[in-house]
């Protein structure tokens, strides 16, 4: 047994009460109570009803058996889905690295680290919401109207709307650096573009090709959606087939 | 008349009414190191930052060599780059090779297309920052990343870097308060011998008072944002600089 252990009881202090102002209690529930009635809103408005679902399983289940067996057949079902999703990966990375110049142009306008300019600051905010805002979906019907029905209307709606994310999620990354070394080398007598290039971007580059592997993920996803407007694709593969035939075959994608 | 390479005149600075610098004069000489001391809060640091131009001192002058530094026209801009500065916290790029920050002090002097990107650096820049790295010991580490580096070593890069910047004023704070005290003794050492083989003028925020003693030729103490003594090292007291962090000593409002 170890002689450091005493037969005495630790000491103990009461804990003195902690002093909660009334403002700030108040202050919480009013942002509790608001919260609550905005989800019960919701719940409302969306028509939640959990027993039309507990009603309605056996249609689901239903959807589902008809997948099973799959049709494993190679033409036209496997050919044609493995070629579907082989454009649908097209897209999502054409969308990517396509949209990465655009994002470059505009994180460097719409960054205090780089440019002083407010009004262009602000103007290139204000493009970046608006890209973000624009569903993809709205982008690839403006641009069918341009290119027609295909992938390529996709990936130029991809193109739009990751240059206003990535822009964003680019453009705080980059804020978010420490700007110690900055500092030092503005000490040094560095301009912008050297700071940029010797201070913030060594120290997110990581982060900025992160984001970029990130949105690449997210945007293979979105072309599924896009695929809508694009024959060939796996969106309107699997969306023409439970239509015309009322059953679901195996699609590798959807 | 001696030229000081560093003068710095009635520097007054408050943050939101309550004064933290106020008539601030400093004079410092080509190689000659001066420490400045004082207790948290009394306005050391303040003023090295009035200097680079980090903080806007509501009154008062500096100047590098007789150009002024803080009347915000272009000459200005430019005597600043002849004023260096390192910090507590390093400031190197970590994920920077040491030779890579080295070359980095010099981006003052060079257009935007030999300096975009390290691999643009031209070739006498990087023989530069060798021989920049060698004057600080690190010459077998150039290659490294500065992460890699111990917090004394990177320390040492950070100087390099002021050689590379050819500044002839050398402003430190509490460059070694993040350092054990072999690490820190080194770094004065070889801040103290740039200063002189270089004759680069050295202020230097400390708060170790006899590590100040033994690599300062000069001391001054400040108490609640104005100078409370200045003198040679040896002729300063411990009562004198014990009293700079006496507890009870009200800071004026």
């Amino acid at each position: 047994m170890s002689v450091l252990v005493t037969d005495r009881a630790p000491e103990r202090l009461p804990v003195p009460p902690r002093r909660r102002s009334p403002r700030a209690l108040a202050a919480g529930g009013a942002v509790i109570a608001v919260l609550v009635a905005l989800h019960v809103a919701a719940w409302l408005g969306t028509g939640m009803d959990l027993a039309m679902l507990a009603d309605g399983w056996h249609g689901m289940v239903r959807f589902v058996s008809e997948a099973f067996p799959p049709d494993l057949s190679w033409d036209p079902v496997v050919k044609d889905g493995l070629h579907a999703c082989l454009v649908t990966l097209w897209i999502g990375l054409l969308g990517t690295t396509l949209s990465i110049p655009f994002t470059i142009v505009l994180c460097a306008l719409g960054s205090r680290a780089v440019n002083g300019n407010a009004v262009v600051y602000q103007a290139a905010r204000g493009v970046m919401s608006f890209l973000r805002a624009v569903p993809d979906v709205v982008f690839a019907l403006i641009f069918v109207t341009a290119v027609g029905l295909g992938p390529f209307a996709g990936v130029l709606a991809l193109i739009c709307n990751n240059t206003g994310v990535m822009g964003k999620l680019w453009s705080e990354a980059m804020e978010e650096v420490d700007d110690g070394p900055a500092q030092a080398l503005r000490i040094a007598g560095a301009g912008r573009a050297q700071l940029v290039a010797h201070a913030v971007l060594p120290a997110c580059v990581p982060q900025l090709v992160g984001l970029v592997l990130y949105r690449l993920d997210v945007n293979v996803r979105a072309s599924l959606v896009l695929g809508l407007f694009a024959p060939g694709a796996s969106g309107s593969s699997s969306t023409s087939r439970s239509r015309s035939s009322g059953s679901t075959r195996c699609s590798p994608t959807s | 008349m001696t030229a000081n390479a560093l003068t710095v005149r009635g520097l007054r600075k408050s943050f939101g009414g309550r004064t933290v610098l106020s008539g601030f004069d400093l004079d410092v000489a080509p190689g000659e190191v001066v420490a400045l001391l004082g207790a948290n809060g009394s306005g050391k640091s303040t003023a090295l930052k009035c200097v680079v131009g980090l903080v806007r001192p509501d009154a008062g002058s500096a100047g590098v060599f007789g150009a002024d530094l803080l009347d915000g026209s272009r000459a200005a801009e430019r005597a600043r780059t002849r004023v260096a500065m390192v910090f507590q916290q390093i400031h190197l790029v970590r994920r920077r090779t040491a030779l890579d920050n080295v070359c980095a002090g010099a981006l003052g002097r060079l257009p935007l297309r030999r300096s975009w990107a390290p691999a643009a650096f031209p070739r006498d820049l990087r023989e530069e920052a060798m021989a920049c790295l060698d004057r600080v010991g690190l010459a077998d580490r150039a290659h490294e990343r500065v992460a890699a580096l111990s917090g004394g070593q990177q320390q040492r890069v950070a100087l390099a870097r002021t050689l590379c910047q050819r500044a002839g004023v050398l402003l430190a704070d509490e460059p070694v308060s993040a350092l054990d005290p072999s690490a820190a003794e080194n770094v004065m050492s070889v801040m103290t011998d740039l200063a002189r083989t270089e004759s680069i003028a050295v202020a230097a925020v400390l708060h170790q008072p006899d590590l100040a003693r033994r690599h300062a030729d000069r001391l001054v103490g400040l108490r609640g944002g104005r100078i409370a003594f200045a003198g040679p090292a040896a002729e300063v007291s411990q009562e004198q600089v014990s009293s700079l962090y006496a507890v009870d000593v009200e800071v004026p409002a």
